[in-house]
């Protein structure tokens, strides 16, 4: 029997999809705007300027935001759900994208691997866009005296840049690879939550729209930290940082949970914790950090609006509120963030060190060991980020033992990374000289991170550029090269094709090379004290700064390299093998194109994934 | 009979790999610690207190701890990228052994970090415990800065001001700091001491200069349009010279 065609009309699941969500967001962004621009009261003369401003555009911008999510059909299920009668099958087969072709990506689609092809589009614009604010940042900084982009337009592009990327690394690795890899790897049939699955991705690009519309509106002039109260004194679009934060952060919070779940509940029979992949480790644990962090970050941005539109004073010392309330809201959540970023971007590499090295990774415990310190630390340090502001002088030394305790497990992790290439037999790939990248970034990050740890040094060092340096060592040296590796291990499970070889090894050394040169010039220029996010500086700065820009246009090249590579190989890439790695994990047992609940029969696991390497006689 | 057949395998540390790893060590902690050092303290201003002199000591003795652990990282990576590499589509043969572990090496190497950690945190903490005692010398001068959008005044105790700073040389100071809009951050280059300004409260930083010149006083957290051009210069001068400016500057206050 053919599928059955509702032939006189289509069911109401079947109309939505990107263009009706687009349609009906606009449509109830608009209707909001005119209502509320024609209801909302006057401001009282004592009220804080643009409050009735602020009112209007929150208003409009979470009508669209509810416009966008029923328009894409997130409301769908709930609702049959509320009038008692839940999907049928076939509806549910729908949505899972069932013999749909290309259009299921541009629907609420619940299979796995579509969401994971998504998030994947989706991390590769927001690098872009990132990317390019960054290389805008780097021309305008090759001259000291400000260069031709305006002060204010200048913040924003720093402000901007920062959250995007912050965002893009966040989804990086447990977007398209915990999404599309991890529950095969498990051996599962899906997500626990599918339908959660698909909201947490469409939430993304809902909020993706907040962001932009905020670009034209005075952009987001405080960088992404938007400490208050320079934020309540901040032009409407910060409104836009706040409504992107907010959705960003349900986002988070579903796909934390959902992934939480599934790995906790659907493991393969056998797939005991000892036999669980670290990779799967590394995206537990990073989406768990992100479940008490996001709360918070909204939460902080809450109060922010209400600050700014409704003439709340949290944040406001003048009025009762404090200014060191935000500071530590926001970096409660801020400094987890960073592991959460980076957590997954190691165990990745953690995942192919013995694939590469033909032996077995060394010293699982540790690694997990590992893994488990820095997130159970991560919670405890974020007042390192407030050494200097004043805040609470007497916890500078307990948070300084905190922070410098995170260098125990941190330094597991390169045990296990170094003890697995020891001896091991080099498979030179790109992933495999990325992990060699890792190790030589990181350790660089590292370190530096221990100077910034000391409080004396720190008050040296706070605010200017050398922290700027040394976190795009953590983030970008050690996690992006972790997620570009994990894009071209995966590649030919996710696309059916290999990673062109020479793209990628062209792509990689003028990456590393050109990242390399333009942060240790950042380091320099810091250690001579120049502050951060300035768009003019002394003069005798010039020098290094050119040298950090001619290094952004080095990496630019190399992931524009990159991007080439991943268009062209995904079109007419060399079929690949099901196992072209002879890897052991699960994921590796499927042939491309994977089925619709990945597995006809599920595995049983019956060892760990990780037996390579002969007994000696 | 096997026992004739198979070699004893020699003890560890006599294996050539171990051996080439062992010498690579020495040389990656001997250049990492001095390049680390270099690039830190060539690239860092020239010293303008005691404080500045305490960091710039401090990340000398930092990156010498470090040196040896990230030199044995490098020396591993060497002789792992220096031994037999295999290029090609499919994969080479398996490494001959399957050793998981070795309790004696992850005791060791947590054991280490430990260490450093704790040597770290002491460190800090002599070096710290130094600076808040500055904050209460009770013959220091006071002084009070005051950041606006995007200006520092500075309030002396005779009632004089001025938007650049004046110290006498060798006589500790202690800035009281706040802002009357948003947050700034007070930042002396040269002597190492950098305190927010917060708008609504008062926080201390002290620090006695060493050195008679102009310096740099820098905003270091971004606090609007004008954020980068935020900046003023310390003139530190002699006890002599101080007092001079100071009776000049209040007298002219009082005759404007």
């Amino acid at each position: 029997m053919s599928r059955p065609v509702s032939a006189p009309g289509k069911s109401i699941i079947e109309r939505l999809n990107f263009f009706t969500a687009l349609a009906l967001g606009a449509l109830s962004a608009i209707v909001v705007w005119r209502l509320s621009l024609a209801f909302l009261p006057q401001d009282a003369e004592s009220a804080r300027i643009f409050s009735r401003e602020d009112k209007i555009t929150l208003l409009s911008m979470i009508a669209w935001f509810v416009g966008f999510m029923t328009g894409i059909g997130a409301l769908v299920g709930p609702f049959r759900w509320l009038m008692g009668k839940d999907l049928s099958h076939d509806e549910n087969m729908f949505l899972a994208g069932k013999d749909m072709g290309v259009t299921r990506y541009f629907r609420f689609t619940t299979d796995h691997k579509v969401v994971g092809i998504q998030y994947l589009i989706i991390t590769m614009v927001i690098f872009f866009l990132g990317g390019g604010l960054a290389m805008l940042i780097r021309t305008n900084l090759g001259t000291p005296e400000g260069g031709w982009i305006h002060a204010q337009a200048y913040n924003s592009i720093v402000g901007t840049h920062g959250i995007l990327m912050i965002v893009g690394t966040i989804i990086m690795v447990t977007g398209p690879f915990g999404n599309f890899i991890m529950p095969i790897m498990i051996g599962a049939r899906d997500m626990a939550f599918p339908r959660l699955n698909a909201l947490s991705f469409w939430l993304i690009v809902a909020a993706a729209v907040p962001l932009l519309w905020g670009q034209f509106i005075g952009g987001i002039t405080t960088g992404w930290s938007a400490y208050n109260p320079l934020a309540s004194q901040a032009p409407l679009g910060m409104d836009g940082y706040i409504m992107y934060i907010c959705i960003f952060a349900i986002s988070t919070m579903v796909a934390g949970a959902n992934i939480t779940t599934t790995v906790v509940k659907m493991r393969a029979k056998g797939m005991t914790w000892n036999r669980t992949p670290i990779f799967i480790y590394g995206v537990v644990a990073s989406v768990a950090l992100a479940l008490p962090a996001f709360p918070v970050f909204f939460l902080s941005q809450v109060l922010s609006a209400f600050d700014r539109a409704l003439g709340t004073s949290f944040y406001n010392t003048a009025l009762g509120g404090s200014g060191w309330l935000y500071e530590n809201l926001f970096w409660i959540m801020g400094h987890p963030e960073v592991y959460v970023i980076l957590i997954p971007a190691v165990a990745a590499l953690m995942e192919m060190a013995p694939v590469f090295t033909r032996r077995p990774l060394f010293s699982f415990n540790v690694a997990v060991m590992g893994i488990a310190g820095i997130s159970g630390l991560s919670v405890l340090v974020w007042a390192h980020h407030m050494y200097i502001s004043g805040w609470a002088p007497l916890l500078n030394a307990p948070f300084m033992l905190t922070t410098e305790l995170i260098s125990i497990p941190t330094g597991m992790l390169f045990l296990v990374l170094v003890g697995t290439l020891w001896r091991g037999r080099l498979w030179m790939t790109m992933p495999t000289m990325s992990i060699f990248a890792l190790l030589w970034n990181f350790m660089i990050g590292g370190v530096t991170g221990i100077y910034l740890s000391d409080v004396p040094a720190d008050a040296f060092l706070h605010g200017s550029m050398y922290v700027t340096a040394h976190f795009h060592y953590t983030l970008m040296g050690a996690g992006l090269t972790g997620a570009l590796a994990a894009l071209v291990y995966w590649f030919p499970k996710m696309t059916g094709r290999m990673f062109d070889k020479t793209l990628s090894w062209v792509a990689f050394w003028l990456v590393q090379i050109g990242f390399n040169i333009a942060f240790i010039g950042m380091f320099m220029v810091g250690l001579a004290g120049q502050p951060r996010r300035v768009e003019s500086y002394a003069p005798t700065f010039n020098t290094a700064n050119m040298v950090t820009t001619g290094g952004a246009y080095m990496i630019m090249i190399g992931m524009l390299v990159l991007l080439y590579g991943t268009i062209s190989s995904w079109k007419s890439g060399v079929v690949a093998p099901m196992n072209p790695w002879q890897a052991k994990t699960l994921e590796w047992t499927v042939a491309y194109p994977i089925p619709l609940e990945n597995f006809d029969v599920l595995p049983t696991v019956t060892t760990d994934p990780y037996g390579y390497g002969k007994a000696q006689s | 009979m096997s026992d004739v057949m198979t070699p004893k395998a020699p003890q560890w540390w006599k294996k050539p790999d171990v051996k080439k790893t062992a010498i690579l060590w020495v040389i990656c902690t001997a250049v990492i610690g001095y390049v680390g050092v270099e690039f830190h303290v060539r690239n860092m201003v020239r010293p303008a207190s005691e404080t500045m002199s305490g960091i710039i000591s401090l990340m000398r003795i930092f990156t010498w701890a470090a040196a040896p652990v990230a030199g044995l990282v490098g020396a591993m990576c060497i002789t792992v990228l220096t031994s037999k590499r295999h290029y090609g589509d499919t994969p080479p043969p398996e490494a001959d052994h399957e050793i998981r572990n070795s309790p004696r090496a992850t005791a060791l190497w947590v054991s280490v970090s430990g260490l450093l950690c704790i040597f770290a945190l002491i460190g800090g903490l002599i070096v710290l415990q130094k600076d808040n005692a500055a904050i209460l010398e009770n013959n220091a001068i006071e002084i009070n800065v005051t950041g606006q959008q995007w200006v520092w005044n500075f309030d002396y105790a005779n009632g004089a001001r001025s938007e650049d700073l004046y110290l006498p040389v060798d006589k500790p100071v202690v800035f009281h700091i706040t802002s009357v809009d948003v947050k700034h951050s007070f930042w002396v280059v040269q002597m190492g001491i950098k305190m927010d300004a917060n708008p609504g409260y008062t926080t201390e930083a002290a620090v006695t200069p060493d050195k008679i010149g102009v310096f740099d006083v820098r905003c270091a957290e971004l606090c609007g349009l004008l954020h980068a051009y935020m900046q003023t210069k310390v003139h530190v001068v002699s006890q002599a010279d101080y007092e001079a400016w100071l009776n000049n500057h209040a007298q002219s206050e009082k005759g404007a």
